[in-house]
């Protein structure tokens, strides 16, 4: 620990701190370009300088360069270490083009803020400026490499820290240029970082460009509701819409990083489409008519069929504050609640998961970098949660071994193992590398339940030799790991796999190691959604009620089952046989389109909230801005109406908790100081897991995770073996997976025209194999007999997946909801080359 | 019976007419300062309204009838609202001893040309000038301003301070006319103005006089550069125009006081006597306008070394000469 | 003595000052009968000028918007097809204005330019909100020389890369020759 002064301050730092460092924990800011936290040093800007006083090392030095020593005495104000870097800034400045009126960095550039507080406000050099050819990198970023000062931090950031390849440094010299080899669209789905990181204009945001500068955008801190992570944002409201969100840096969750799904997935909510007013039988009622309405179909319902025959779906994306109130009011009236997760059988995996998910076993998004083994089970990182991907890489960086075990072709910005196997064999693979990790005689000491547990795990036997060869080594490597982490995804592998991941990791805490799990959950407040939720409940229950005249009145809270249910035929019968479809949303979904009454609800950029992420933090949201249409709708693309008025256009959606509460004055007050504080007390009251909750309005930045503990004694379940078993079948048909893509599947950011030119062109995956058996080429157009009809969608041939399965994006462009329910799997005569327009290929 | 309902209704007569004469005697001598304000400053001043800005005064006053009354939420509702006619008030009783000619004999009834003939007059002009300190003060206090509050209390210092020096300066009158009746003092006049044998008290007189009402060079209470507008910063509408009416009453009162004590008050030759004392009132005000356009504002240090180290003490030994004199 | 002389002379001069101004005829410039004219540079209604190629030479930087001490000036930037970035749209509400000229100080175009007409009252409030083409005017205004454009370092249909003033050529990244 050694022990230093900086400008006449002591300070004992942690061995390895650089200078840098160490005066930033003083609160002592020493100019940086280069330097960045999360991408270490370089000392290629040279702005750090200060100057050693005393100590084994003298003279100007750069701080982010030299470790704190013992004995040192820094000045970062000596007159030398100031000269030293006025003059840095004036060379760094010599080549700066005279752009920053027209820049939109302007404001916020790290470059600007030095060059005026360090004093070089006349240019003194008159000679020529060098120039370089800007590029085109896709629609989210900007370049404009006049402006670079070579520090180096795009290249470390988009090679070392995300893995990839496409975008460095060029040229040499004077003459270093950063980009492509050749204009195109970025590979990286982490590009929006680098207008965060960029210390001047070269790279900027390109969606937000031009739309304001720093000093006037209302900003303020924002959560990612566009997966499970629950990554800090910060979003940014100008003229009554969201322009831009920005990465905001959290210790426990995403670090420095956002990926670009979340930063860009906000156009939602100024979406033109967006609705606005209330509507009753298709007509644009006032918000307090649509209520009355309500409120009057609501009574006559419950009291012509009983409170039974109402439903009332909450969703993965509602707030904790929605999910509390429609949970209380739903089991105050007697109405019928339902989580609305649409999958088949993904209740039963989300609950299974917030249910074994417990505080020693779980591990947040920032301690999964510092696993020295990872396996990830039934999960596609980058597909599914795209900053999970970042962390595990930073985990490979730090000497990890990482392995993942999924059906479906995974890429990812790192080497690992990749184990392709059919969904019902997971549980098995992952039964076997249970069995593999610990040693036998520890087990024994141990004693029951875990030996008990153990000696029901398969032995390899069960399992065909070249699976066996494919995870041999996995075990090898698991049985030296220290950290192991096991990654569980929910979308693909059976409940089994869920359960079966928290008893592993159990084992393996066991046997002495400190391990942890991580579950990957279907939606941003999926966790509360699991916890709120009836165990018995499906969604497929849901239209079954409808189906059988049980359920007449359906109320969907920012939920749309179009998206994600699959079956649409029947769920367009299903919703037409009802007497009463209410739906509050923030979007024009086509459940809103054929709601009877449909309420307008506000945005989390509008009203802030609460969510819970995938390992249970409760995480709040601030309002970015009031709401309203955006003035660059409502001005029609000129300036702003001239028109006098107090009231904000467009400003009638509110909280769908509000909604809900005014909906029974009696039972909730629909008071929204009240509001805060009583949903604390009675989330308790529905689950024990939320009474420690600290208020929610001293929620610490980083959130609180919900924390529950349960009896020593039942926390294996031993009982899987049999259904370990159930999972072997084989046959000749294919299983079809519907999965999530990066871009082009999450309901909400589908809405950013930004995000549309970075999806992959939808089609259907399959192995070589299959291909082959079926005379299909890459790129081959096949028609797919569904049980709702033919789907044509074109094949991609891909080797790194699992055979005798075929994958299928729920991509906005397919058709895919032609599935209906239960069917995963799909005779292999049901798939066929369509007439392929340009005629038979030779 | 009969007499006292005369009495009555000539007093009714007498008081209407003083406060009449008084009331648009303020709104225009507004116009004259701002006028000769203005040609002190080679400018031309009001001469929008009407002929020569003539009618200014009703404009202002309508203008002031007509704008909001605040209230600042803070202040002392009871005592704000109170304050403004505490200084109009003391500035128009003090006229109430202010004889402007001599008695006159209507149908053998004799009718003194004063309101009421006090043998106390001067004590009853220190005691209404004592007491309008109140007006400022409080109003300054209530207002709950810093700029306010300011205002009152240098207003009160300064008037309380000054309210001394008056005193003294008018004890030479008081032995020369052997009365503290204003008719009588007037009345000791007959041969000779006191001015004339008094110029020291005069001088005093004036200064003190003019600090009294709060004139520049002697308006730290306002001081509209450094607090605003001091004691009626929060003033607005017709109460602030109580405080700008008590402001010109007391130029007036001063100016007959003036007049009665060292200018003969209402004696002259030619003209009838009451004209003679507006005649002097208006000079006496045009000279105080004068120097309005002539001295900067007085340090607040300075104020008090004028006050106390100077006006009183000269007027002690002015008192001492005086008295020497006539004994001799 | 000498120095209560002095004071009395002192005052005396003033008073003597003010009397000998009491008939001198007045100065005052009587203002709807007698219009001054005023100097190019006085400070009033804001225009929105041209670069002496005729195109508009606001690119909506937000500074003036920034620097205006009662937030008159609003705008939206945007960008035209050539690479410029101008003003979408630009307000400025002359109610609010106090015409400091701090914009047109802050303005890095010389775009904003105060002129000296100040006669644009109005009974109608709304009236006093000017929109782009209320501002925009014909003319370079008081800066007839300066052309952003050819100074910043950004490619616009007034010169690509390399073509500004006091640029080289641009780098060429697929050689490594110097």
């Amino acid at each position: 620990m050694p022990k230093l002064i900086i400008d006449d301050q002591e300070i004992e730092v942690a061995s390895g701190t650089k200078v840098i460092q160490a005066a930033e924990q003083l609160g002592i800011m020493i100019p940086r370009f280069c330097y960045h936290p999360a991408l270490g040093s370089v000392g290629a800007c040279r702005v750090c300088a200060v100057k050693l006083l005393e100590g084994r090392l003298k003279g100007v030095q750069m701080s982010c360069m030299i470790d704190a020593q013992d004995g040192m005495v820094v000045s970062t104000t000596d007159e030398e270490a100031v000269d030293f870097r006025t003059h840095v800034i004036e060379w760094l400045m010599l080549n700066h083009p005279h752009d920053c009126p027209v820049c939109d960095e302007g404001g916020h550039c790290l470059l600007q803020d030095m060059t005026v507080s360090g004093g070089h406000g006349i240019r003194r050099y008159l000679g020529k400026k060098r120039t370089y050819q800007d590029q085109y990198l896709g629609p989210l970023i900007r370049h404009e490499m006049n402006r670079c000062i070579h520090c180096y931090r795009c290249s470390r950031f988009y090679q070392e820290f995300c893995g990839y390849r496409d975008l460095g440094a060029l040229q040499s010299a004077n003459r270093t240029y950063f980009g492509r080899f050749q204009d195109g669209i970025l590979d990286s789905p982490f590009t929006g970082n680098l207008s965060d990181i960029c210390p001047t204009g070269v790279y900027t945001d390109k969606p937000s460009r031009f739309r304001g500068r720093r000093w006037d955008y209302q900003r303020s801190p924002s959560l990612c509701i566009h997966c499970c992570l629950g990554c800090h944002t910060i979003a940014t409201g100008r003229y009554r819409e969201i322009v831009r969100q920005e990465a905001r840096f959290s210790e426990a969750v995403n670090g420095h990083f956002i990926c670009d799904r979340g930063r860009y997935g906000f156009f939602y909510a100024n979406h033109e489409a967006r609705p606005r007013r209330a509507r009753v039988a298709g007509d644009e009622v006032s918000y307090d008519q649509a209520l009355q309405a309500l409120k009057a179909k609501l009574a006559e319902i419950s009291k012509r069929s009983g409170p039974g025959a109402i439903a009332c779906v909450s969703s993965d994306r509602s707030s904790l504050e929605t999910q509390a109130v429609l949970k209380r009011i739903g089991r105050m009236r007697g109405w019928r609640n339902f989580s609305g997760f649409m999958p088949q059988g993904l209740a039963q995996k989300v609950q299974l998961a917030v249910a074994r998910l417990e505080p020693a076993l779980s591990v947040s998004l920032r301690e999964l970098e510092g696993a020295d083994f990872i396996v990830v089970v039934g999960a596609d990182p980058i597909n599914e949660a795209p900053m999970l991907a970042l962390a595990l890489r930073q985990a490979r960086r730090k000497g990890a071994a990482i392995a993942v075990i999924d059906p479906r072709p995974i890429a990812l910005p790192f080497d690992f193992q990749h184990v392709a196997m059919v969904p019902g064999a997971i549980s098995l693979g992952l039964g076997l590398l249970a069995r593999g990790s610990p040693d036998e005689a520890a087990i024994e000491k141990l004693g029951p339940p875990v030996s008990d547990f153990y000696a029901a795990l398969p032995t390899p036997e069960v399992m065909n030799a070249s699976d066996q060869k494919r995870l041999s080594p996995l075990i090898r490597d698991l049985r030296s790991s220290r950290r192991p982490v096991i990654v569980c995804g929910t979308a693909v592998g059976p409940a089994t796999v869920v359960g079966l991941a928290a008893d592993w990791a159990l084992l393996l805490q066991a046997v002495g190691k400190k391990a942890g799990l991580f579950y990957l959950l279907p939606g941003a407040n999926a966790f509360s959604a699991g916890i709120l939720s009836d165990p018995e409940d499906t969604f497929e229950k849901t239209v079954e009620g409808i189906e059988n005249g049980s359920i007449k009145a359906l109320m969907l809270v920012e939920n749309n089952p179009f998206w994600q249910f699959p079956d649409r035929a029947r769920l367009e019968q299903a919703l037409a046989r009802l007497d009463l479809l209410v739906v509050l949303d923030y979007l024009n979904s086509a459940a809103a389109q054929q709601a009877h009454i449909f309420l307008p609800t506000a945005t989390l950029y509008e009203i802030g909230g609460l969510f819970v992420n995938q390992e249970g933090r409760v995480q709040a949201a601030q309002r970015a801005h009031s709401g309203g249409i955006p003035i660059a709708q409502s001005g029609g693309g000129g300036h702003p109406p001239r028109i006098y008025g107090a009231g904000v256009p467009g400003a009638e959606p509110r909280p769908a908790w509000r909604t809900l509460a005014e909906l029974v004055e009696e039972v909730v007050p629909p008071d929204e100081a009240r509001m805060q504080s009583e949903v604390g007390v009675w989330l308790a009251e529905e689950d024990p897991r939320f009474a420690d909750l600290p208020p929610f309005a001293e929620l610490p930045e980083d959130g609180a995770r919900l924390n529950h503990k349960r009896d020593g004694a039942s926390r294996f379940l031993v009982n899987w073996t049999a259904e370990l078993q159930k999972s072997r079948g084989f046959d000749d048909s294919f299983e079809l997976l519907a999965v999530d893509w990066t871009f082009g599947t999450e309901e909400l950011a589908v809405y950013s025209a930004c995000l549309k030119a970075l999806e992959r062109k939808p089609g259907l995956l399959m192995h070589p194999d299959d291909a082959g058996r079926l005379g299909l080429t890459d790129g081959d157009e096949v028609a797919m007999q569904l049980d709702r009809g033919t789907l044509k969608v074109p094949v991609g041939v891909v080797a790194n997946m699992a055979p005798g399965v075929i994958v299928l994006p729920r991509h906005r462009l397919l058709e895919w909801q032609r599935l209906a329910c239960g069917r995963i799997r799909l005779e292999r005569d049901r798939i066929r080359k369509a007439a392929s327009p340009q005629g038979p290929k030779p | 019976m009969l007499t006292w309902i005369a009495g009555f209704i000539l007093l009714i007569v007498k008081l209407g007419l003083v406060l009449g004469v008084l009331l648009l005697l303020a709104a225009y001598l507004v116009w004259v300062e701002r006028k000769f304000l203005a040609r002190l400053q080679i400018r031309y001043g009001p001469n929008r309204a009407g002929k020569f800005g003539l009618l200014q005064p009703i404009a202002d006053t309508i203008k002031m009838m007509t704008k909001e009354d605040t209230v600042p939420e803070a202040a002392d509702r009871i005592i704000f609202l109170g304050a403004p006619a505490v200084v109009a008030l003391t500035a128009l009783l003090m006229f109430a001893v202010v004889p402007f000619g001599p008695t006159l004999m209507i149908a053998g009834r004799q009718i003194p040309l004063v309101i009421t003939d006090l043998n106390v007059g001067l004590l009853f002009i220190f005691a209404l000038s004592s007491l309008a300190v109140y007006g400022v003060a409080l109003g300054g206090w209530a207002s709950n301003s810093k700029f306010s509050l300011l205002g009152g209390i240098r207003g009160a210092a300064q008037m309380i301070s000054y309210e001394l020096a008056l005193g003294l300066a008018l004890v030479p009158i008081v032995l020369l006319a052997r009365s503290l009746s204003l008719v009588d003092i007037v009345n000791a006049q007959a041969d000779y103005p006191f001015v004339v044998v008094q110029p020291i008290s005069f001088a005093i007189f004036v200064i003190a006089a003019m600090a009294e009402s709060k004139r520049i060079p002697f308006d730290l209470p306002e001081a509209e550069n450094e607090l605003g507008a001091g004691y009626h910063t929060e003033y607005s509408g017709m109460r602030f125009g109580l405080f700008f009416l008590g402001e010109y009453v007391h130029m007036q009162v001063f100016g007959a006081l003036v007049a009665v004590f060292f200018l003969g008050g209402w004696r002259g030759p030619w003209l009838p006597p009451p004209v003679w004392l507006l005649l002097k009132i208006m000079l006496v005000a045009l000279i105080m306008i004068w120097i309005r356009g002539t001295l900067p504002r007085l340090r607040y240090d300075q104020l008090m070394a004028l006050g106390w180290k100077v006006l009183i003490p000269l007027a002690l030994v002015n008192i001492m000469v005086t008295g020497a004199v006539s004994l001799l | 003595m000498a120095t209560a002389w002095e004071s009395v002379r002192a005052l005396a001069s003033g008073f003597a000052t003010t009397f000998k101004h009491l008939w001198r005829p007045p100065i005052t410039e009587e203002y709807p009968e007698y219009k001054r004219p005023l100097p190019v540079r006085s400070r009033a209604r804001i225009i929105l000028t041209r670069d002496p190629d005729g195109a508009e030479r606001c690119v909506a930087c937000y500074l003036c918007s920034a620097v205006c001490p009662v937030s008159c000036i609003s705008m939206q930037a945007t960008e035209s097809e050539d690479g410029r970035r101008y003003a979408a749209w630009f307000r400025i509400n002359f109610a609010r204005c106090i015409y400091c000229g701090f914009c047109e100080e802050a303005c890095p175009t010389s775009a904003i330019q105060l002129t000296p007409d100040f006669e644009n009252c109005q009974r109608d409030i709304l009236k006093l909100v000017y929109e782009k083409q209320d501002l925009l005017v014909d003319h370079q205004g008081k800066d007839k020389e300066y052309n952003f454009y050819k100074y910043a370092g950004v490619a616009t249909d007034v010169g690509a890369k390399g073509a500004h003033h006091r640029e080289e050529k641009p780098v060429n990244i697929r050689s490594n020759l110097p």
